[in-house]
C-alpha cells in the first residue's frame, strides 16, 4: 500500500505533556488547571491527533438485525428495514438512531472470513491473525498506543472497557502495550483510589526509595531502576489531575443523559473523555451478542443499549471537532447465519458480515460491498480482515507494513497481505 | 554471624516450636548416615565441579572455583554460625564467592518450591554448622509436594500461555496438579514428554491431554509447541517458508505435523459438549455431533498446503522426525505414529531431547541459559557454553532424564551459588553472577498469602456463579486472579519481565494489600504486641518479607521512620508497605 498522507506533528500528547503539572511528582490538587489549558489549546489540538474508538461487539452480531437487514427474503426473518438519512441506504429498525447519523456512517456489508470459534475469531479481529503459539501478535489498541502514544503520557494509551479481558494484548510489543482494563465505565479504574493520604503516601515513596537504595547497592541496579521507573509511571497515573477524565459523572446531567445511562452509554461517553485527555486507543465492549436463541428478541434489546449511545458518540466527537481525528470502528467478531435455527437463533457466521466506520477520514453515508438476497454469500467487493486493518492503519496514519521483531527476532508486520478499501476514504 | 544472633531474641519472643528444630537436625544426621545417599552426593558434586570448571575455561573469564570452596566442604564442622565463608576461603576475584546462607536459602526456596523460607527456617539454617547443609537443604525441598506443585504451575504456564485455543484455560488446573504428581513422584522427564504426546481421553480427566486440548488438536499447532518445549527447536517458521537462515524446510515442518492428522479434540458423546475428549481418528468419524468452531472430525492424512492455491488440498506429506529421520508409512495408526514421535522426541540419539530442560532448567536456576532465547536453540544457534551444556546433558541422560537429580547438580555448582547482579550487558561474560529475575505470578502469590496469611479456599469448594465446576471455582480463586495480572509467559527472555502498572497498582493502592497491613489486625497487629523493641520488630518484618535481616543502614531508615511517624502501629504500616513493594520483594536474587 502506498503511504498516508504526512501528519503534522505538534499532537496534543506533547502539549498535555508541556503543561506545568501542577502538583506533580506526588503531591495531589490542582485539578483546575487541565480543565483551563484543554480550553485554551483545544482548537488547535483538535484538528492534530489521531485517536481511535473501536465498539466492540463480542458474542457476533447479527448482521441481519443491525446493518444488513433482508426484509424481502426468508432468511431476514421478519426483521423490518427503515430508512436512513442517506436515500437509498436501509438499515434494520432496530437502529433508528444510527440511521439518523448515516451520513456519517460508512457501512461494510461484505467482510468475510474462514474463523468461527469465539475466542480464535476474536482474536483474529482485534489483531488481524489467527493465533499461533510462537508469536504473540499484538492487538490493534496496542498497536495504536505504541504509535500515536506519548510514552512519557501519564495516562495508559489503550484502555479497554467492559467486562471482555481478552487473551490478546501488547504481544511482541511488550507489556506496556496491554490494555488498561475497566469493567465498570461509572468508576474510576481499580485501585487508581489512594490508600492512604498523600502526605503519608509520600512518605511511603520515600521510605521504598532508601529501601531500593540498599538492594541498588547490593548488584541490582537494573531492576531497581526499571522499578522506579515502573512506579514512577503508576504513582503519576495515580495522582494525575487528568485522572479526573476517567469519571464521567464529572458531566453535566445534560451529556449524560444523551447519551443514556447504560453501561454502554457511559462506556462510549468514558471514550469520549478519554480520547479528549489524549488517550490514543479505547475500546467499548457490550458482550451477549451469541444469539444462538431468541435472536430477534435479543438483538432488539441490544441494539437498544448500544444504538443511541453510539449515535451520540459520533455525533459528540463531531460536535466538538474530534470526529475528523478519531477513527470510529463498530465491529464484532463475525455475523451470523442466514438460517434461522429452530430456537429462533442464528448460529455463527464469518462468511459475510458488517463492520461499520466513522471517522478518521473516513468517507461517510456510503455503503461498501453487498451480500446476494439471501444473505449467504459475499456478491460483491469482498472484504478480509487484512483489508479491514489496512483501512484502520490508514486512517489513523499507521504504517502497516512496519516490521515489528518477534521474541526470537522473526519480523512479523503490522498486516500481513490485504489492500486497503480505497473508496472508504473521502477524497 | 551477628545477624543469626541477634534474631535469636525476636525467635524467642515468637516462640519457634522446638520440635521443626529437632526434626530439622534428624534429617541432617540421616542424610549422613546413609551410604548410599553419601556416594549419589559424591557423584553430584563430581559433575557440579566438572560443570563449574568447564564453565570457567568456556564462558567467565574468571579463575575456576578450586573444589574446595564449593559450602559442601568449605567449612569446617565446628566452624562458628556463619552465614559467608571464611574470607580467606574466597578468591580475590569477588564474581568467584559464594552467597551467603540467608540468600542461599531464600533463593532455592524459591526456585524449588516457589516459596520463600520461614524466618525460624532462615535463622535454623544460618545457625547449622554441617558443612553440607546446602545439599541437604535442596534434598529436603525436592520431597517437599510444593516442589511437584512449583513445577507443576511453571509446565502448565509453559504450556497455556501459548495457548490458541482460550477454551484450554479450563484445563489448565488439571495439567498443573497432574504434573505436579508425576514431578513429586519423579517420574523421568522422557515417561511425562511421552505422555503428553501420546494422552487420549477426557480433558477434565486427564491432565496430560493439555498440549492438545490447547491447541484444539491442531497438528501444526501441536508439533510446534512439543518440538520447542521439548526439544527447545522453533520450527514454526518454515510452516510457511523455508526459513532463510534456519536448517529446517518447510517440507520437514509438515512431515513432522504428519505425525498428528489422526488426533483430535471432540465433544464427549458420553457426557455432553462441554466435556471434551482427545481421541485417534482412525476410522470414519463415528462421532456426528459437529460442534462449530472446534476441530472434531481429525483427518486420515497430512497435507501440506499449496502456498499459490490455498483452497486446494495440496501435498500428502509421510512423517518423518526433523532430527532423526525416523519415518512411518503413510496410512500408519495414530498410536503407533505418536508413539513413534515420542520415541524420537525423548530417544538418547536426539540430542536436542537433554539440552533443552537443562538449558531451561540453567537459566531459570542460574538466570541465564546456554542459548537465549531458551527454547530457540538448534543446531544454527549460538550456545555461550557448549562443553558445559553437553556436560550437564550427558550427566542428565545417564540418571536416565532424573529430574530432581539435576535440580541437584545445578544447585551444587559455584555458578548457581554466587551472589547475583543485573543481567549482564552483551559485552560482558556470562555466568560470572547469577541474575535476579522477577517472581512469577504464582511465587509472588505464595509470598505474599504466607506473609499476610491470605487463605486459598480448596479448589471447588464454593459453588457460586458457574456452578460446582472446579475449574470455573478456582478461576474465581485469588491465585487465579493475582496470576491474571502478575502472572507472565515463562518461555519468555526474562529481561522483558519488568512488571506492569496494573501490578504495581494491586501492590500500591489495592484494598486486600492494605487491609492486610493494617496495625489493628492480622499479622501486624500480633507482632507489634509481641515484639516491644522497634530493632527487633523491623528485623521480623524483613525476615518474613525478604528472608534476611536489615542492615544499619535499613535499620536506621526505620528508625527515622518511627521518630517522624510519632505513632507506633502507623509507622510500621508504612515499613511494611514499602517492604512489599520494593524491588526486592518482587525478585529472587
Amino acid at each position: 500500500m502506498s503511504p498516508s498522507p504526512p501528519e503534522p506533528v505538534f499532537p496534543r500528547r506533547d502539549f498535555l505533556r508541556a503543561i506545568p503539572a501542577t502538583g506533580l511528582a506526588w503531591g495531589l490538587g490542582g485539578l483546575t488547571g487541565w480543565t483551563r489549558v484543554m480550553a485554551a489549546g483545544a482548537d488547535e489540538l483538535r484538528r492534530r491527533n489521531k485517536a481511535c474508538i473501536l465498539l466492540w461487539m463480542q458474542g457476533g452480531p447479527s448482521q441481519f438485525e443491525t446493518w444488513s437487514p433482508k426484509p424481502e427474503h426468508e432468511n431476514g426473518g421478519g426483521t423490518k428495514a427503515i430508512d436512513s438519512a442517506v436515500p437509498g441506504i436501509q438499515l434494520s429498525e432496530n437502529l433508528p438512531r444510527l440511521a439518523a447519523t448515516m451520513r456519517d456512517l460508512c457501512l461494510i456489508r461484505s467482510v468475510s472470513s474462514k474463523e468461527g470459534s469465539h475466542p480464535r475469531a476474536t482474536f483474529l479481529l482485534h489483531t488481524g491473525y489467527l493465533p499461533v503459539p510462537t508469536v504473540k501478535h499484538p492487538t490493534l489498541g496496542a498497536l495504536v498506543a505504541k504509535e500515536l502514544g506519548d510514552p512519557e503520557a501519564d495516562l495508559p494509551g489503550f484502555v479497554r472497557i467492559g467486562r471482555n479481558r481478552g487473551s490478546d494484548g501488547g504481544g511482541l510489543l511488550g507489556v506496556e502495550y496491554d490494555p488498561f482494563l475497566m469493567t465498570d465505565p461509572a468508576r474510576l479504574p481499580e485501585n487508581t483510589a489512594l490508600a492512604t493520604t498523600a502526605p503519608r503516601y509520600e512518605r511511603r515513596l520515600r521510605l521504598l526509595d532508601k529501601m531500593d537504595d540498599q538492594f541498588a547497592q547490593q548488584g541490582a541496579r537494573k531492576e531497581v531502576a526499571d522499578h522506579r521507573k515502573l512506579y514512577g509511571k503508576a504513582a503519576r497515573l495515580v495522582t494525575s489531575p487528568r485522572m479526573e477524565a476517567f469519571d464521567v459523572n464529572r458531566e453535566p446531567a445534560s451529556v449524560r443523559d444523551a447519551y443514556g445511562r447504560g453501561e454502554f452509554a457511559n462506556g462510549c461517553l468514558l471514550a469520549r473523555r478519554l480520547v479528549e485527555a489524549g488517550v490514543p486507543c479505547v475500546e467499548v465492549g457490550l458482550g451477549n451478542w451469541d444469539t444462538h436463541e431468541g435472536n430477534f428478541d435479543r438483538s432488539r434489546q441490544l441494539c437498544g443499549q448500544m444504538d443511541g449511545p453510539a449515535a451520540q458518540l459520533i455525533a459528540d466527537l463531531k460536535q466538538r471537532g474530534l470526529l475528523d481525528s478519531t477513527l470510529v470502528i463498530w465491529m464484532g467478531e463475525f455475523g451470523r447465519t442466514p438460517r434461522v435455527n429452530p430456537r429462533v437463533g442464528r448460529d455463527h457466521f464469518p462468511r459475510a458480515f458488517s463492520v461499520a466506520l466513522a471517522g478518521g477520514g473516513i468517507r461517510g453515508g456510503q455503503v461498501i460491498g453487498a451480500t446476494d438476497p439471501s444473505g449467504s454469500e459475499v456478491a460483491d467487493r469482498p472484504v478480509g480482515v487484512a483489508d479491514l486493518f489496512r483501512t484502520f492503519c490508514h486512517s489513523l496514519g499507521l504504517s502497516a507494513d512496519k516490521e515489528n521483531m518477534s521474541g526470537i527476532g522473526r519480523p512479523i508486520r503490522v498486516v500481513d497481505g490485504g489492500e486497503t478499501i480505497r473508496e472508504a476514504f473521502a477524497g | 554471624m551477628r545477624l543469626g544472633f541477634t534474631h535469636l531474641r525476636t525467635l524467642s519472643i515468637t516462640a519457634v516450636a522446638p520440635p521443626l528444630a529437632i526434626a530439622f537436625g534428624l534429617a541432617l544426621a540421616a542424610a549422613h548416615l546413609n551410604p548410599h545417599v553419601a556416594a549419589a552426593a559424591d557423584a553430584i558434586s563430581r559433575v557440579a565441579v566438572e560443570v563449574d570448571r568447564l564453565l570457567s575455561r568456556e564462558a567467565a573469564p574468571v579463575p575456576a572455583l578450586p573444589a574446595n570452596v564449593l559450602p559442601a566442604n568449605a567449612l569446617p564442622a565446628n566452624a562458628l554460625p556463619a552465614n559467608v565463608l571464611p574470607a580467606n576461603a574466597l578468591p580475590a576475584n569477588a564474581s568467584g564467592a559464594v552467597v551467603d546462607d540467608e540468600t542461599f536459602l531464600r533463593r532455592v526456596s524459591l526456585d524449588l518450591i516457589g516459596q520463600p523460607p520461614t524466618p525460624e527456617e532462615t535463622t535454623l539454617f544460618t545457625l547449622d554448622t554441617a558443612p553440607d547443609k546446602r545439599a541437604v537443604v535442596v534434598d529436603r525441598l525436592l520431597a517437599d509436594r510444593r516442589f511437584g506443585e512449583n513445577w507443576g504451575r511453571y509446565w502448565r504456564d509453559v504450556i497455556f500461555y501459548r495457548r490458541t485455543e482460550d477454551r484450554a484455560l479450563a484445563g489448565s488446573e488439571l495439567c498443573a496438579t497432574y504434573l505436579a504428581e508425576q514431578l513429586n513422584a519423579n517420574v523421568r522427564w522422557d515417561r511425562i514428554a511421552t505422555a503428553l504426546v501420546t494422552a487420549e481421553g477426557s480433558v477434565q480427566e486427564n491432565g496430560a491431554t493439555a498440549l492438545f486440548f490447547a491447541h484444539r488438536g491442531e497438528p501444526e499447532a501441536v508439533v510446534a509447541e512439543a518440538t520447542r518445549i521439548f526439544n527447545g527447536i522453533q520450527i514454526s517458521c518454515a510452516q510457511c517458508h523455508d526459513h532463510p537462515t534456519d536448517r529446517w524446510k518447510r517440507d520437514e515442518f509438515h512431515r513432522m505435523a504428519a505425525f498428528f492428522p489422526r488426533v483430535a479434540v471432540r465433544p464427549n458423546p458420553m457426557s455432553g459438549p462441554l466435556d471434551l475428549i482427545v481421541v485417534a481418528t482412525d476410522i470414519d468419524p463415528r462421532f456426528g455431533a459437529r460442534m462449530p468452531a472446534m476441530r472434531v472430525r481429525g483427518t486420515l492424512e497430512h497435507h501440506m498446503p499449496d502456498l499459490k492455491d490455498p483452497q486446494a488440498k495440496g501435498t500428502l506429506m509421510q512423517p518423518v522426525f526433523f532430527v532423526t529421520g525416523q519415518s512411518v508409512p503413510v496410512g500408519t495408526q495414530d498410536a503407533m505414529r505418536r508413539t513413534t514421535f515420542a520415541t524420537e522426541l525423548t530417544r538418547r540419539e536426539n540430542p536436542w531431547f537433554a539440552r533443552a530442560l537443562v538449558n531451561r532448567l540453567w537459566a531459570e536456576l542460574v538466570g541465564e541459559g546456554f542459548y537465549e532465547p531458551i527454547d530457540d536453540m538448534g543446531p544454527d544457534r549460538q550456545c555461550s557454553a557448549p562443553e558445559t551444556l553437553d556436560r550437564l546433558s550427558a550427566a542428565f541422560v545417564d540418571s536416565e532424564h532424573d529430574v530432581k537429580q539435576l535440580f541437584r547438580i545445578v544447585t551444587r555448582t559455584a555458578a548457581y551459588q554466587r551472589p547475583s547482579r543485573s543481567r549482564r550487558g552483551p559485552d560482558d561474560a556470562p555466568f560470572t553472577a547469577n541474575v535476579a529475575t522477577r517472581l512469577r505470578g504464582d511465587q509472588l502469590f505464595n509470598q505474599l498469602a504466607g506473609l499476610l496469611g491470605i487463605v486459598e479456599p480448596p479448589a471447588g469448594a464454593a459453588p457460586g456463579p458457574g456452578g460446582n465446576n472446579p475449574a470455573a471455582a478456582l478461576r474465581r480463586g485469588p491465585r487465579f486472579l493475582f496470576n491474571q495480572v502478575f502472572g507472565y509467559d515463562p518461555s519468555n527472555p526474562r529481561e522483558e519481565e519488568v512488571g506492569s502498572v496494573p501490578q504495581a497498582l494491586v501492590l500500591m493502592n489495592s484494598p486486600l494489600i492494605n487491609a492486610a497491613i493494617s496495625s489493628r489486625r492480622g499479622i501486624l497487629a500480633s507482632l507489634l504486641a509481641r515484639i516491644p523493641q522497634d530493632d527487633d520488630l523491623t528485623m521480623e518484618l524483613y525476615l518474613r518479607t525478604l528472608g534476611r535481616e536489615p542492615n544499619a543502614a535499613e535499620l536506621a531508615a526505620c528508625r527515622d521512620l518511627i521518630k517522624e511517624v510519632g505513632d507506633r502501629g502507623e509507622a510500621y504500616e508504612d515499613i511494611l508497605w514499602s517492604l512489599i513493594n520494593s524491588t526486592e520483594f518482587l525478585h529472587r536474587k
